[in-house]
């Protein structure tokens, strides 16, 4: 981290952070950040026994965007991949840190980083920006999902940096109708396939207009640890099967 | 002179079956005059995992204790003890951060994996590994530890018989090297118990 | 793992001073080695020996020597072990990032020009003689990268201590449009040719043929010079061959016991 002195008459103005505690103890900024999230497109992952499913909606601002150039779900490492809600150029940034951590990790000890690690080294990302000068906190939730030695693991993090592993959860627009859909639906003993279905149940509960291939996106990580994003055939083939 | 003889020593690691045994001298010296006769090169990272470090004292020392730094962090991270394999490479890694200017240090790793495998490998002073599945040897002695090593190492040898193989080709290689003898210790690392033993060698 | 990168000179100055007062530098391990490679009708044939060497003694009787680059690229690396070892895994490494960003296929060219321009960085102190080969869209390359940065295109190529004998096969024998048989066949006898002909290589011949359609790595394909002599009577120890002073055992079975505990109040 470069360090900039204080006495620098032209950095001096940046040193401070933005984000400050309020009277009551509250960090606003934060509570702005999670007000972005919660206008953010919805996403969701659901932790099956055999892997993990994450599934968000591709809402464009309008019809004239290129849907196929639009991707929100990213690998991070090849076991591995994470959505977001809240803003996409934020999320990109958290992307490429959490994509060079998992090199770094790989480079340090030839073993693919824990599922765990790496959402530990992206929340800690996300909680630097909560304290340092000049920047502001991230307007992202994240989803991150992986298979590792520990099995599947689904984790969200928050823009204040806190972080817990998941068995279902829900971020976005439609959070808290989409969690007690989920809270419903979820079983102990639930498959990957049952999931993926469970899934694009919940996503077109709160979903203005029909759900397409070319409207959500789906990905997968199962026992043979590849996260994979859906192709826009596969999820238009899971959306018959859940009709 | 080279550096790696300014204090001698003498280290052997052979794998068995479902056990692994590491072993070093006991002498400490500069150059030709003994200061210790119970100096061991061999240092514990966890209960299954133990590493050898020839080469210069000073820089042995150091490493040793960074490696332990290293790994007590990566325990507070990953509550687990680090695979045998993976602190290979960390090992590797450390070596050749200093590419340009070296630790003078020849590190011998030998552990078991959690499924139970031995594990062994040897590096260079900037970490080029080298994995074996025999045996692997490091410090003043190398020359000779190689060829009874050659000579007496057969697959499969239980934790005993794999005892007195690593012993008779360690006493018997330190005894053809002036800087490194007086003795020796030696540990088997198997499932669930780790053995350690000091050996009676020559004293000249 | 938040750590500064690139590599520490801190130890430079007292090494220096050490040799100053005679003390010699260590020696490193080396891959003397035969390293070559060829383009066939539908790809890449790479072949390595599997001798490291430090000094005049083997080091590593059976090393690998092809590493992965991407997973339509390979390199074979020769010179010091460790530069060879660890410059192919960062440009792997930066590759894969590259990948994740771009979500196309790594090129050739991509992966020669981050391996130069490290080497060339160094002006030759990283000392990698390299042997890069693989297939993407626009087809087959070879290319041979020296330590001082300076690259090499040719439909065959040899590096290493055993180069010229590998090159004399190469030489006599390349075709234009050979089919993968004929050109694995051309590979092996040129490391074969070092293996038996140069002292700095040695043992196994390993192949990795890229193509279109995939990679097979042959890991030794050849398995030239196991050992010829095995003892007949093995030498068998009795318990107590050896003169024990002291000994010690530790129990390290894991003692522990799973309770079920209140989980913990948490929010967030």
């Amino acid at each position: 981290m470069i360090v900039i002195p204080a006495y620098n008459p032209i950095a001096s103005h940046y040193s401070f952070s933005l984000t400050t505690f309020s009277p009551s103890g509250k960090l606003v900024q934060i509570e702005y950040a999670l007000a972005a999230v919660a206008a953010g497109a919805t996403s969701l992952g659901i932790r099956a026994t055999n892997g993990v499913v994450l599934a968000t909606e591709k809402k464009l601002p309008s019809i004239l965007v290129d849907e196929s150039a639009v991707q929100k779900i990213s690998l991070l490492t090849p076991n591995v991949g994470m959505t977001y809600s809240g803003m996409g150029p934020d999320s990109r940034v958290l992307v490429r840190k959490a994509r060079k951590s998992g090199q770094v990790y790989y480079r340090q000890l030839h073993e693919q980083i824990p599922v765990a690690q790496l959402c530990r080294e992206t929340a800690a990302v996300m909680q630097e920006f909560t304290q340092s000068g000049g920047v502001r906190p991230f307007g992202v939730s994240l989803l991150m999902a992986g298979y590792d030695d520990n099995g599947p693991q689904l984790y969200q993090i928050d823009p204040s940096g806190s972080y817990f592993a998941w068995k279902a959860s829900a971020i976005g627009k439609n959070m808290v109708n989409a969690k007690t859909f989920l809270e419903k639906r979820y079983s102990e003993d639930m498959e990957l396939e049952d999931a993926i279905h469970t899934a694009l149940l919940t996503l077109k509960e709160g979903f203005e207009g029909e759900l397409s291939g070319d409207n959500i996106e789906v990905a997968v990580v199962g026992e043979d640890r590849k996260f994979r994003v859906l192709t826009p055939a596969e999820v238009t083939d899971y959306l018959a099967e859940v009709e | 002179m080279s550096i790696f003889e300014y204090n001698g020593s003498a280290i052997v690691a052979m794998a068995g079956k479902e056990c692994v045994a590491i072993g070093s001298d006991l002498r400490f010296g500069v150059q030709l005059q003994t200061l210790a006769t119970d100096y061991k090169k061999i240092y514990k990272i966890h209960d299954q995992l133990f590493l050898g470090l020839a080469g210069l004292g000073t820089d042995a020392e150091t490493l040793s204790q960074r490696f332990a730094f290293k790994h007590n962090l990566y325990r507070l991270r990953e509550e687990r003890d680090i695979k045998p394999s993976a602190f290979g490479q960390m090992v590797s890694a450390t070596l050749y951060e200093r590419r340009f200017g070296p630790y003078f240090c020849q590190p011998v790793i030998a552990g078991l994996e959690p499924d139970g495998t031995p594990y062994l490998c040897g590096m260079d002073s900037i970490g080029a590994q080298e994995t074996a599945k025999d045996f692997m040897v490091a410090g003043t002695a190398t020359d000779s530890l190689l060829g009874i090593c050659e000579s007496l190492w057969r697959p499969d040898l239980g934790p005993e018989e794999l005892f007195e193989t690593v012993s008779q080709a360690l006493l018997s290689g330190q005894d053809r090297d002036c800087l490194a003898g007086w003795g020796a210790v030696v540990y088997v690392i198997t499932k669930d118990k780790v053995i350690a033993r000091t050996l009676k060698g020559r004293m000249d | 793992m938040a750590q500064a990168g690139g590599f520490s000179f801190d130890l430079c100055k007292r090494n220096e001073f050490l040799e100053a007062r005679g003390m010699k530098g260590p020696g490193f391990t080396k891959t003397g080695t035969t390293i070559a490679g060829v383009i066939f009708k539908d790809g890449v044939v790479l072949g390595a020996d599997t001798r490291s060497t430090a000094g005049t003694t083997v080091a590593d009787k059976n090393c690998e020597k092809i590493h992965y680059i991407a997973p339509n690229i390979y390199c074979c690396g020769a010179g010091t072990a460790a530069d060879t070892e660890n410059v192919t895994g960062m440009v792997a490494s930066q590759l894969e990032l590259h990948r994740y960003a771009t979500g196309t296929q790594s090129r050739v060219i991509t992966a020669m020009t981050l391996l130069k321009s490290h080497l060339f960085r160094y002006q030759g102190h990283v000392s990698a003689a390299l042997v890069l080969g693989g297939v993407d869209f626009r087809g087959p390359h070879l290319f041979t990268v020296y330590p001082h940065g300076s690259t090499d295109s040719l439909p065959f190529c040899t590096m290493g201590s055993g180069s010229l004998n590998a090159m004399a096969v190469f030489e006599a024998g390349y075709k234009d449009d050979m089919s993968k048989e004929e050109a694995m066949e051309l590979v092996a006898r040129a490391i074969r040719s070092g293996v038996m002909n140069d002292l700095g290589s040695g043992s196994n011949v390993d192949l990795c043929i890229i193509s279109k359609e995939g990679v097979e790595y042959k890991r030794n394909h050849e398995y030239l010079q196991g050992k010829t002599y095995e003892r007949q009577f093995p030498q068998r120890f009795a318990a107590g061959s050896v003169p024990v002073v002291r000994e010690r055992v530790y129990d390290i079975r894991k003692a522990v016991t799973v309770v079920e505990g209140e989980p913990m109040e948490m929010e967030s």
